[in-house]
């Protein structure tokens, strides 16, 4: 073990002599500080403009004047999507997603206002955070730093010179792994304790921390075997760095781009206006909810009616039209989950397709163990959309009971009556709270990614041994 | 040509060609061009598909309205903002905002913000369009082939025989011109051919060929620059990709931080919480008094005649429209909050050959903020045409039939004529030769010795 440990400091010697390698070391860490620092103040400055807008719109909400219960529905509630701690580490689709989601009766709106479509397009060159600099710029870093480690000795003759003392391939081949993974450690500090310092202040589980700090451990770790494993391959160093380029190319800047360009082809997404269309379609077979008497809701009368035991809905000891407006608002809610159900299963189906290219590229592997650990992927805003729904559901539900209950058929029905229930009543509603994933399910959702990585590194290691048998072999 | 140009010409092609790493770069990046450019086609002929459905379903779609009475209420209007010819080889916003969009004669602030439905990861990492070739891998290539124009000699032990030779000031620039011009042809084959597919404008080809022509020179002019200090070419290659990683991906997200933090655009959706406080407003108030504000702004309609008892239609569509301009200043603010970001953009490429390049290639393909802010401005004048339309019938309390419907006011979508070539492509043109130049200049100097 000596031997490795000392070929692994002759490696660190060269590389703090190395102006490249210092430079590129100071270069990476102060951008990790500068994209950990400004991603940490964007996601508290966004967090806290989002929860004052929640609180401006509760506030709205709850300070209505006295209104017909339907006239509050029509007026609505804004819910603003809430930002993840860890979005300071990996913002994801943050800013491709709206955050804005206006609640209304009858209809489930869009999440407006992301900022990709207000930030001209710089934001299309990718955005400076902490896991931007790891996942592009510290594999290329260990590319420039690593690709003559083996290439070196071979070039200069000391490779034969080493194996002739009776130095195995695979201690050197070791040793210079493990100088280069040290010094990718290194690199990685500042992002690590950055993220620690998220679970030290409480602001994240270290779980999370844990499992975030692991894949970006595991992605140097295989970038370092890469690069060790090309550089004993080539027999000149110079050939080990544009082979290496031409892979981190490939792998890092042209497949998570041609990929999706890929999957947006293979499923095709509805777009909206097509989609409300086929709403509206099947929502005329419903029947009118403003309409007691609208003829598609007889059977709902009908059974109403045999429920009560009574003749006529006026003689109902609860307001009719309250009802039909909750059945309509069940049945029509029950048209858009289906819908926006089935464009979220597509992209959902769209993404898996991305992933299965993980095998091709780790770094979609990465990407999706970063985003779905910090909580910004698809499935997040998913759940952050649905939540809002049943939030919606419930609101306008409850606005429908109260028009049940507190209004008379006969007043409701009055064309010439200002019916309106007491401002009060605003106050009972409860707040929205978006409930973040489960621990165990972003666990589960990124298992697959953090296997595909684990068979990347085992592949490599495995072409590294091989290697350095062929090495050892050379000597011979 | 006259025979020893042939010549030259001829052997330097032929070092090139028995080169397998430049062979194996040049066709991988015509590949990759031709690659981009289809799917860039396939791409707008799916979207004016896109609209041709719509316009069929949307026409399905009207035929049921039955009780014209309503129509001012309840039915949608179509819009639509089909790509340009240009925009298969850069196709910016499209993809994340609406080229579609259906508005009611109602409000306007609470619909035109509206978003498209599209999937957030796909659109995270950017589109494979020909913006994406020229601006991120076009240098990758030119650093392959040019970093080691020098120090290759060097390493391959006649650069002392070449420097001896009387051509040798001429040697190194033509040797990069010719890889330079390679370069380009690579590039810009698929691109004419996908530009004469589309029947793009000439106006339009000749500043996307100038912009690839000039940014590729820039490249090109550095890595000259780096090559002529002699290093060894391990060396010239760790410099030119750092500063390929600076100019390229680093500054620019810099910028754009800078420019978020410095311009906040919040005014968004201040405007339309603010919208719906002041439509809602008008149910508590006397109607008389929203037909007073009504009235302020469209004195045309005022001596019409009164509100009559119960519910009117022209007192809903006067509170609608004064909500919307009471939001007025704000979605002016939000407006310029916008374009304010766009032209710190725009002035960024004059010093970053990347952002310039991506500004002009995506004005040339009207694709940027400013097309999107266009088209939201075709929508919103035909809300006013259809609005004007309605209050013809409602405030003089005339009768509206089905054949009154039918002559309703259509969409006429905005035309995008071809850009004229502006200050941000000469600034990018300046730029990039100033660089080409440096480097060729640098060459003949011959500081290597």
């Amino acid at each position: 073990m000596s031997t490795v440990t000392r070929i692994a400091r002759e490696e660190w010697r060269a590389l703090t002599r190395d102006r490249v390698a210092v430079f590129g070391f100071l270069l990476l860490t102060v951008l990790t500080l500068v994209a950990a620092l400004n991603a940490y103040e964007h996601q508290r400055h966004v967090s806290s403009e989002r929860a004052r807008y929640q609180e401006h719109a509760n506030h709205e909400f709850e300070e209505q004047p006295d209104r017909h219960p339907h006239r509050a529905a029509h007026f609505g509630h804004y819910l603003f999507r809430p930002l993840n701690p860890l979005a300071a580490f990996d913002p994801g689709i943050d800013s491709y997603t709206g955050n804005t989601l206006y609640l209304e009766p009858h209809r489930q709106n869009s999440a407006n206002f992301g900022d990709v479509r207000q930030s001209s397009l710089l934001l299309r060159f990718g955005q400076l955070t902490p896991a931007f600099v790891l996942q592009v710029l510290a594999p290329l870093l260990l590319v420039f730093v690593g690709h003559a480690s083996v290439a070196r000795e071979r070039e200069s003759g000391t490779l034969r010179i080493l194996l002739a003392q009776g130095v195995g391939g695979g201690q050197i081949v070791l040793g210079k792994l493990l100088a280069l993974s040290g010094f990718a450690a290194l690199a990685l500090l500042p992002a690590l304790l950055a993220l620690g310092w998220l679970a030290v202040s409480g602001q994240s589980g270290w779980i999370p921390i844990l499992l975030l700090g692991g894949g970006y451990g595991l992605w140097l770790l295989l970038w370092s075997l890469a690069v060790v494993w090309l550089s004993s391959l080539f027999a000149r160093g110079r050939d080990a760095l544009l082979g290496l380029l031409a892979v981190w190319a490939v792998l890092v800047i042209l497949l998570p781009r041609w990929v999706p360009e890929f999957a947006n082809r293979a499923v095709n997404l509805p777009t909206r206006f097509e989609t409300e269309i086929q709403v509206k379609r099947e929502n005329l077979e419903l029947g009118n909810a403003h309409n007691p008497d609208d003829p598609k809701f007889a059977e709902f009368r009908e059974r109403i009616l045999r429920e009560y035991g009574v003749e006529r809905v006026e003689d109902l000891p609860i307001n009719f039209k309250g009802l039909v407006g909750e059945e309509g608002e069940r049945q029509t809610s029950e048209l858009f989950n289906r819908h926006i159900a089935a464009s979220f299963e597509r992209q959902m189906q769209q993404n898996r397709l991305v992933d299965g290219f993980a095998w091709l590229s780790p770094t979609l592997a990465l990407r999706r163990l970063s985003m779905g650990t910090a909580e910004t992927d698809l499935a997040n805003y998913r759940r952050f959309i649905e939540q809002g729904e049943a939030y919606r559901y419930d609101l306008i539900q409850r606005l429908n009971r109260i028009q049940a209950e507190a209004l008379s058929y006969a007043d409701d029905t009055d064309p010439n009556k200002d019916s309106r229930v007491d401002k009060s009543y605003w106050q009972t509603f409860p707040e929205f709270h978006y409930q973040p994933m489960p621990l165990a399910d972003t666990l589960r959702r990124t298992a697959p990614a953090l296997l595909v990585l684990l068979l990347w590194l085992a592949t490599l290691t495995a072409l590294a041994v091989r290697a350095a048998r062929r090495l050892g072999r050379s000597a011979q | 040509m006259n025979a020893s140009a042939k010549h030259w010409i001829r052997w330097e092609l032929l070092l090139i060609l028995r080169s397998r790493l430049s062979v194996c770069a040049l066709l991988l990046l015509l590949l990759l061009s031709a690659f981009a450019v289809w799917s860039g086609l396939h791409e707008t002929a799916r979207q004016r598909q896109t609209i041709e459905r719509l316009a069929l379903l949307h026409e399905q779609d009207t035929a049921t309205v039955t009780k014209p009475n309503l129509a001012a209420y309840l039915v949608y209007y179509n819009t639509w903002d089909a790509p340009s010819d240009a925009a298969f080889l850069a196709l910016g916003l499209r993809d994340v905002s609406p080229y579609v969009l259906r508005v009611r004669a109602m409000g306007l602030q609470g619909q035109i913000h509206e978003g498209e439905t599209f999937n957030p990861e796909l659109a995270l990492p950017g589109r494979f369009d020909f913006a994406f070739v020229l601006i991120y891998l076009a240098p990758l290539f030119a650093i392959a082939l040019l970093h080691d124009v020098i120090s290759g000699e060097r390493h391959a032990g006649r650069l002392r025989l070449l420097l001896s030779m009387p051509a040798a000031r001429h040697l190194w620039w033509r040797r990069t011109a010719l890889r330079y011009v390679l370069l380009l042809g690579c590039l810009l084959l698929p691109l004419l051919a996908g530009a004469w597919v589309e029947g793009t404008a000439t106006t339009s080809i000749l500043q996307i060929v100038f912009t690839a022509a000039s940014y590729l020179a820039f490249w090109t002019g550095l890595c000259l620059l780096v090559a002529v200090r002699g290093w060894r070419s391990v060396a010239s290659a760790t410099a030119l990709m750092a500063l390929w990683t600076v100019l390229t991906l680093v500054l620019p997200t810099l910028a754009n931080v800078a420019m978020t933090r410095l311009i906040p655009v919040n005014q968004g959706i201040e405007l339309t919480l603010e919208q719906r406080h002041a439509v809602h407003e008008a149910w508590e108030i006397p109607r008389e008094e929203t037909m007073e504000k009504f009235f302020v702004n469209h004195p045309e309609w005022r001596d019409t005649p009164a509100l009559p008892e119960g519910f009117h239609l022209k007192w809903y569509f006067a509170f609608q429209q004064v909500g919307d301009e009471s939001v007025a200043k704000e979605a002016e603010d939000y407006r310029r909050g916008l374009l304010a970001r766009q032209s710190w953009a725009t002035r960024l490429g004059w010093l970053l050959p990347g952002v310039g390049a991506q500004t002009v290639l995506h004005r040339v393909a009207d694709t940027d903020l400013p097309a999107q802010l266009a088209y939201q401005d075709s929508i919103a004048g035909y809300h006013r045409d259809i609005r004007a339309f309605y209050y013809d019938y409602l405030f003089f309390e005339r009768s509206f039939g089905m054949e009154d419907f039918a002559k309703r006011p259509l969409f006429s979508p905005r035309t995008a004529d071809a850009p004229a070539p502006g200050y941000a492509f000469w600034a990018l043109l300046v730029l990039c030769w100033l660089f080409a130049v440096a480097g060729l200049a640098a060459s003949r100097q011959g500081r290597w010795q």
